[in-house]
């Protein structure tokens, strides 16, 4: 059985896992230098518990590396304006290639805005794309033509989360409002202004929604205003999580929510507002976190969190970090 | 062959008797026992030395029945412990099988729970509405309402035509009365005029 792979961005963005059956488990991270670094994780059983080295880096991008989402066989990595695919199999030869690079059309050629969230949407082998430019870009995966541009955001995209029953992508982004796109009719269907409600905004800390994740009938926020979540139908705050810190990354867990943000910690909170566990992680702020569900590699199933450090680290059992990879 | 063989007889014997005491020096004293006693002369010397033999005898064959006793305890100790080791393998085998089912369960749990925590979440929200029923009797009531003034209104304004309309007729006979005072005032005037002048004329 071969292990899925792992890979994950550190020092400043996403982790991913690559869905792939032909590689032995990995993870990578690409940083804020463009450099993305992989790692192996083999059996997750470390032989010393000092931080581990990648084994590969290279450098991906010549501005900063905003995101990256993994496919089957391909890693697809954001910078500044450009999205560039590499294959997971040639990576770890040395001086690999990009399988190819493009950038979305943008309004004129000046603008050179930074993408900042990938989405890939399986049903459609389509890869979502938003960032500065306020609008979220669709982009067809093997024609690599650019079918839709949704616009309707009034100021940067900061993340976007797909709603899998009904074909929906959630964007959130520094206007404040979530908005929810049909992606057959390319039409906005919701708008949720977040900062506008009162119990959940906080307006010293800004409207910045930094990060969005989704079960289908629910959705969790965070960011500027405080870490909430909305019944989508309704379009109703029911939970508040009193975590003053501003979040930035939050995924939904089997029955709980984790999120992190700045705070050493990973938190776990169940649906009902309470926390239930804080795990310490290694860097003072954290900004992604990554799980690595794929059904195959049930041995690898592990969260990573990265954060405003050059570590990184790997937890087995969501109660502890079980070791700490460095860049 | 003859030397790996011979080696390993030596450790054995060394192993199991070392010092010499014991059974292989019985087994000599019997040996020289039995030769001393073919070459010894009295009768009574050689039964008391046969005695002693046949003694030494049954003592060797003791201890050997003692060593196979031995021996077969610890062949059926073996068949005991492979036993013990095959059921604790195969409760190893349902202690996994057990664990992986308890995992199931555990997965579906939580998501009962989460499903539990998505309706206690929501009907917080509910709860901050008012009842429905007491909202639609009060939207019965403020209809009732609605009706009833609605119908007040009607009348009111069926009265305001009627009595617009007889104003209205009112008005009109009163400016037909006027005109016909009129219409008389001015005959009355021709009719004086008329009058008036018939007067001057029969005078000439």
């Amino acid at each position: 059985m071969h292990p899925r792979g792992a890979d994950y961005l550190v020092d400043r963005r996403c982790t991913d896992f690559p869905s792939s059956n032909h590689l032995p488990p990995q993870s990578r991270a690409g940083d804020h230098n463009g450099r993305v670094a992989e790692y192996i994780l083999r059996k997750l059983v470390p032989k010393n518990l000092g931080p581990k080295k990648p084994v590969v880096t290279f450098q991906a991008h010549d501005g900063p590396v905003y995101s990256m989402v993994s496919t089957d066989r391909h890693l697809l990595s954001a910078g500044d304006g450009e999205v560039k695919a590499w294959l997971w199999a040639e990576i770890l030869k040395k001086g690999c290639k990009e399988l190819w690079q493009r950038q979305p059309p943008y309004r004129t050629s000046l603008e050179v805005p930074e993408i900042n969230a990938l989405l890939l949407v399986p049903k459609e082998n389509s890869l979502i794309l938003a960032g500065g430019d306020c609008q979220l870009h669709t982009m067809d995966l093997e024609t690599g033509t650019f079918t839709r541009a949704l616009r309707g955001h009034t100021d940067y995209v900061h993340c976007l989360a797909l709603r899998e029953r009904s074909p929906e992508v959630l964007s959130g982004g520094e206007d404040g409002a979530v908005r929810l796109w049909d992606l057959r009719t390319a039409k906005e269907v919701q708008t949720i202004e977040v900062c506008k409600h009162e119990e959940c905004s906080r307006p010293h800390n800004g409207r910045w929604i930094g990060c969005l994740a989704t079960d289908s009938d629910w959705m969790v926020c965070g960011g500027g205003p405080a870490l909430t979540l909305w019944h989508l139908r309704s379009s109703t705050p029911t939970t508040i999580f009193p975590i003053r810190a501003p979040q930035k990354h939050v995924t939904f867990y089997q029955d709980l929510i984790l999120s992190a943000g700045q705070g050493l910690c990973v938190n776990q909170w169940q649906l009902s507002g309470e926390l239930k566990a804080q795990v310490p992680g290694s860097s003072l702020g954290l900004l992604s976190l990554s799980l690595n569900q794929q059904p195959a590699a049930p041995e690898c199933k592990v969260l990573t969190d990265t954060g405003n450090s050059c570590r990184m680290d790997v937890f087995t059992n969501l109660g502890y970090r079980a070791f700490p990879l460095s860049f | 062959m003859g030397a790996v063989t011979d080696d390993e007889v030596i450790r054995k014997r060394l192993l199991i008797d070392g010092d010499g005491a014991g059974d292989d020096r019985r087994i000599n004293l019997l040996v020289k026992s039995f030769i001393k006693w073919c070459n010894s002369g009295s009768q009574e010397e050689g039964y008391s030395q046969y005695q002693r033999m046949l003694s030494t005898l049954s003592q060797c064959e003791f201890s050997m029945g003692k060593t196979l006793l031995v021996y077969d305890m610890n062949l059926r100790e073996m068949e005991n412990y492979e036993k013990i080791y095959k059921e604790i393998e195969c409760s190893i085998a349902g202690a996994h099988e057990k664990i992986a089912e308890c995992k199931k369960q555990i997965l579906q749990a939580k998501r009962i729970r989460k499903n539990r925590q998505e309706y206690d979440a929501l009907a917080k929200v509910i709860q901050h509405h008012p009842d429905r029923h007491e909202t639609l009797r009060e939207l019965e009531s403020l209809g009732k309402e609605l009706e009833h003034l609605s119908h007040i209104k009607e009348s009111v304004e069926d009265k305001l035509e009627l009595r617009r309309k007889q104003f209205h007729v009112l008005l009109s006979t009163i400016h037909e009365l006027q005109q016909t005072l009129e219409n008389d005032e001015k005959l009355s005037e021709v009719e004086e005029a008329q009058e008036a002048s018939i007067e001057t004329d029969p005078k000439p």
